[in-house]
């Protein structure tokens, strides 16, 4: 009875530290990332990623900080090179996590990154991909706010492009954020980015 | 009893909680340089730290024993080692370039790349189609690049100084067999396929890889799309006639199917013409496309059917009245290919193209009927030993059969037929030395049945980058070809025609800027000639041509300047003689012009929806012969030039009206003269001018894509 107690503790003993160890790296991921140390937080996230095998978050953020990066240079070969490594980020978590709308939001995000940056060469090519993902998206989870408030601001984008009113996609906004208010994490370090985003996006509607 | 395993227990954790082994080093580049931002960790584990500003890193670990240490960065190889874990302190980690990466050198004599996929891309997929004055022929988009001529009376590719019929198109690696329209002479044809099918092409004006061959000049690459990117509906409505297209799209496959129905008649009516129609141009074209995506492969299967004919009066100057002419002609090609990968890093490439190409034509009372049937087996295995050693190998069946029957009321019942069969290997390795330096070397050999020749010829191709900007290259390559049908089917004792290219190549490239000098020479043997003034049956054929084409091309291309404006220009020179089909002596051939130039231009007005394009198209004059002089070729027509403006307003996301006028001053152009065969009474030669159908082409269209998303329209197709 007594090795049995003991086999039992022992196995919860390292599930949890297993657990602990996740959610250190985790935590630790994080702090870098908002003490302005970016890149070392994408590091540590894909050591993780790398480490873990069940866990489609490590991946899903190592992406994200490669594909937000891309903004803050002019470097084709840089962007070109960081939105290649977070695509394979993304067929990773994929991989781990089947039919994930967050996924399928991210990979919209990262053509979008294409597009923004050399829109003469990736435009054509990438745009309706960009359309595509934020479908899919939506399809798999129509509740959720980053799908609904990213998906109206890239057609308010090409609103702006092609001379139409962006403002007929303000609803959507508004939808998103009550359903930002609403929402419940499933899942620790679950993403929950948007809110803060939605000031710039509202932007367009006040014109 | 459970106070020991406490204690075990806790000592365990202990143990694990002090006994940390340091990991430190430092990573750097080949020259020593550090490495800022590196990801260095034990592999499986936690475990690691990126490298600071001096390339230093240092972190703690608990493993013990046999480990791998990964040290990664962006546009670098990934470095890894297994060693004990007690060695792992002061490191030094050099990482490796990776050559994939967008700063690395590339190969680019004699190539114009074009799609999102390269490196060095000339033109990106919207350049090719909105180009004014192609009309939406993608043939024509490329007659804008240096190293082709205008040759306004044929429409076909004129590669430096090589006939139209030594360039093959080839899609999704598979050859094409009729690339274009059937048309009359003296008119000039297009692209047999709509371009919207097409993802990214690949335009070689010389040097090309291994992998391709019977071509003595270029080779045009077009890759079809993998996956579309959704359903979608759409309408085209043109003055000249009237379209419909539909994608479907499953999970793991998709289907295009396109239909286009042209009549010239309503135009022709309005616009006077030069051509004297009996019945306008009509015709129609169907296309499907078919994607199978498997687990570890993608499935394509191309099919075109098209039917188009017209009947008219050419003029001629022998015969007052001129000749009619009548041709109907029905073309069926299918195209399959198979790409996917075996094992690791091998690479499999099959596929297998069929074409049915069928015409009668009527000559006054003379009946022609001819009817090809070709065919194209390939098969490809391309391995990666590594990013810096690529090596491929491939094998391919051609056959081409070819029947003829000419009933002429005044000679006997004539038929002619021949049969092309060749088997073609070819290997080619590619090698990068740096990020800086890469080689490719080829070879391909090729064995003749029909003609009985076997023929090995070498390809080679060096690129050096000087600075971030700038890269030379350098190229050379043999290339064959066996004479084609106007001449086998006459004659089967010939050799193929040969040609040399030797090509040198600077490219710089600069946020949005683009410069491209390339000089070449390119020397011809074996070039056939015959002793009557077409192919007859009667001719004496041989081997005895030869020839050279030497000249420059250069390319600026500018998109940084002004904003929401595009510009390139264009120059060839070309000096080029040849002593071919029945020249008297070498000359420099009626399709050469000694200088070309193109000035394409692109404005995006915000304000009005609209793309407003202009492209301005000059050429030299071209040498013609006129036999009231002694000398040969030796006359030169008026120079050319062609002003074409087109306009595509977007009424709504989907809805876009598109107007285009080629040739909008209507210059006159005269593509040289047609002199009768025999003198008149004062003992002269007369002749008549070579000229354009009309002076200008208008077209008006309007396009309607009805898709899902409300989004996507036919801008890329105009």
């Amino acid at each position: 009875m007594k090795t049995v107690i003991l086999i039992l503790v022992s196995f919860t003993v390292n599930m949890l530290t297993a657990q602990t160890h996740y959610d250190e790296g985790m935590k630790k991921a994080f702090e870098l990332w908002e003490s302005d140390k970016a890149d070392e937080a994408a590091n540590l996230f894909e050591r993780i990623a790398n480490a873990e095998d069940q866990h489609w978050l490590p991946y899903y953020y190592a992406a994200q900080i490669n594909i937000i990066q891309t903004y803050r240079t002019k470097d084709a070969a840089a962007i070109e090179a960081r939105l290649k490594k977070a695509q394979k980020f993304i067929n990773h978590a994929n991989l781990i996590s089947k039919d994930n709308a967050e996924l399928f939001i991210l990979e919209a995000m990262l053509n979008t990154a294409y597009v923004v940056y050399n829109p003469s060469n990736y435009g054509m090519t990438h745009s309706p991909k960009v359309e595509a993902l934020y479908q899919q998206a939506k399809s798999l989870d129509s509740m959720n706010p980053r799908a609904i408030l990213n998906h109206a601001e890239w057609k308010m984008g090409s609103a702006k492009y092609f001379g139409t009113d962006p403002k007929q996609y303000c609803p959507e906004i508004n939808k998103a954020i009550a359903l930002f208010e609403n929402i419940e994490n499933k899942t620790p370090y679950y993403p929950t980015w948007g809110l803060n985003q939605v000031a710039r996006i509202q932007k367009n509607c006040d014109e | 009893m459970i106070k020991l395993v406490l204690i075990s227990i806790v000592s365990m954790y202990a143990h694990a909680l002090f006994a940390q082994t340091a990991i430190s080093g430092k990573v750097t580049d080949k020259t020593g340089s550090p490495i800022e931002g590196a990801n260095i960790y034990i592999e499986g584990s936690y475990d690691g730290g990126s490298s600071n500003e001096n390339g230093e890193f240092s972190f703690t670990t608990s493993l013990t024993a046999q480990q791998t240490i990964t040290a990664s960065f962006l546009s670098f190889e990934t470095f890894t080692k297994t060693m004990p874990v007690s060695k792992m302190n002061a490191l030094t980690i050099v990482l490796r370039e990776d050559v994939n990466s967008l700063e690395s050198v590339v190969l680019t004599a004699g190539n114009f790349a074009a799609g999102d996929n390269s490196k060095a891309s000339v033109l990106s997929p919207l350049d090719i189609v909105t180009t004014a004055g192609a009309a939406g022929d993608y043939i024509g988009a490329f007659q804008t690049l240096p190293g082709t001529s205008n040759v306004g009376e044929d429409g076909r590719l004129f590669v430096r100084g090589g006939t139209a019929d030594e360039t093959n198109v080839y899609i999704d690696d598979i050859k094409v067999f009729q690339p274009y329209n059937a048309s009359a002479s003296n008119l000039p044809t297009r692209g047999r396929f709509s371009p919207f099918l097409f993802k990214g092409t690949n335009f070689s004006t010389g040097g090309f890889s291994a992998e391709y061959g019977d071509a003595l000049s270029g080779v045009l690459l077009l890759n079809t799309i993998d996956t579309p990117d959704q359903d979608k509906t759409e309408i085209s409505l043109i003055n000249v006639g009237a379209g419909i297209g539909h994608t479907k799209k499953w999970k793991k496959n998709s289907l295009s199917i396109n239909t286009f129905y042209l009549n010239l008649k309503p135009y022709q009516d309005i616009v006077p013409q030069r051509v004297d129609w009996i019945k306008a141009p009509e015709s129609f074209s169907g296309e499907a496309v078919y994607r199978q995506q498997f687990k570890n492969g993608l499935l394509k299967v191309y099919s075109a059917l098209s039917d188009t004919n017209f009947e008219l009066t050419q003029e001629d100057i022998n015969i007052a009245e001129g000749i009619r002419f009548k041709l109907r002609n029905k073309n069926f090609y299918s195209n399959t290919s198979y790409t996917g990968t075996l094992e690791t890093d091998w690479k499999l490439t099959t596929g297998a193209s069929f074409a049915l190409d069928k015409n009668r034509i009527g000559i006054e009372e003379t009946k022609v009927h001819n009817e090809t049937q070709s065919f194209h087996l390939k098969l490809k295995l391309k391995k990666r030993f590594s990013n810096r050693f690529q090596w491929f190998t491939g094998v391919e069946q051609f056959i081409e059969k070819f029947d003829e029957t000419v009933d002429d009321p005044n000679f006997p019942f004539f038929t002619s037929d021949f049969k092309n069969t060749s088997t073609a290997l070819y290997t080619e390795a590619n090698v990068f030395f740096s990020k800086k330096f890469a080689m490719k070397l080829g070879l391909r050999g090729v064995h003749n049945y029909s003609l009985n020749y076997t023929k090995v010829s070498p390809r080679a191709s060096l690129a050096y980058q000087l600075n971030t900007t700038s890269q030379i290259s350098l190229a050379y390559g043999d290339f064959n070809q066996a004479p084609k049908q106007d001449i086998l089917k006459y004659s089967s004792q010939l050799a193929p025609e040969k040609a040399s290219h030797f090509i040198f190549n600077y490219l710089y490239q600069k946020k949005g800027r683009m410069l491209r000098l390339e000089g070449y020479y390119k020397t011809y043997d074996n070039l056939i000639k015959y002793t009557t003034a077409q192919p007859e049956y009667s001719s004496l054929y041989s081997n005895d041509g030869e020839g050279y084409a030497g000249g420059i091309d250069v390319l600026w291309k500018d998109k940084k300047s002004l904003k929401n404006f595009e510009y390139w220009i264009s120059y060839s020179y070309l000096n080029t003689q040849r002593d071919y089909k029945n020249f008297e002596r070498s000359a420099t051939p009626n399709f050469a012009a000694t200088h070309t130039a193109s000035l394409v231009g692109k404005y995006w007005i915000q304000d009005w929806k609209s793309m407003v394009g202009a492209s301005l198209n000059l050429a030299s004059g071209r040498p013609y012969d006129n036999p009231n002089t002694k000398k040969f070729q030796a006359e030169k027509t008026k120079g050319f030039s062609a002003l074409n403006l087109n306009w595509a307003y977007l009424i709504s996301q989907q809805k876009i009206l598109y107007i285009s006028v080629s040739n909008a001053l209507g210059t006159p152009a005269t593509f040289g003269y047609q002199y009768a065969n025999t003198p008149n009474s004062n003992g002269t030669f007369e002749r008549r001018a070579i000229q354009p159908a009309a002076d200008r082409f208008f077209i008006v269209g309007f396009f309607w894509t009805i898709s899902t998303d409300k989004k996507d329209n036919q801008l890329d197709r105009l």
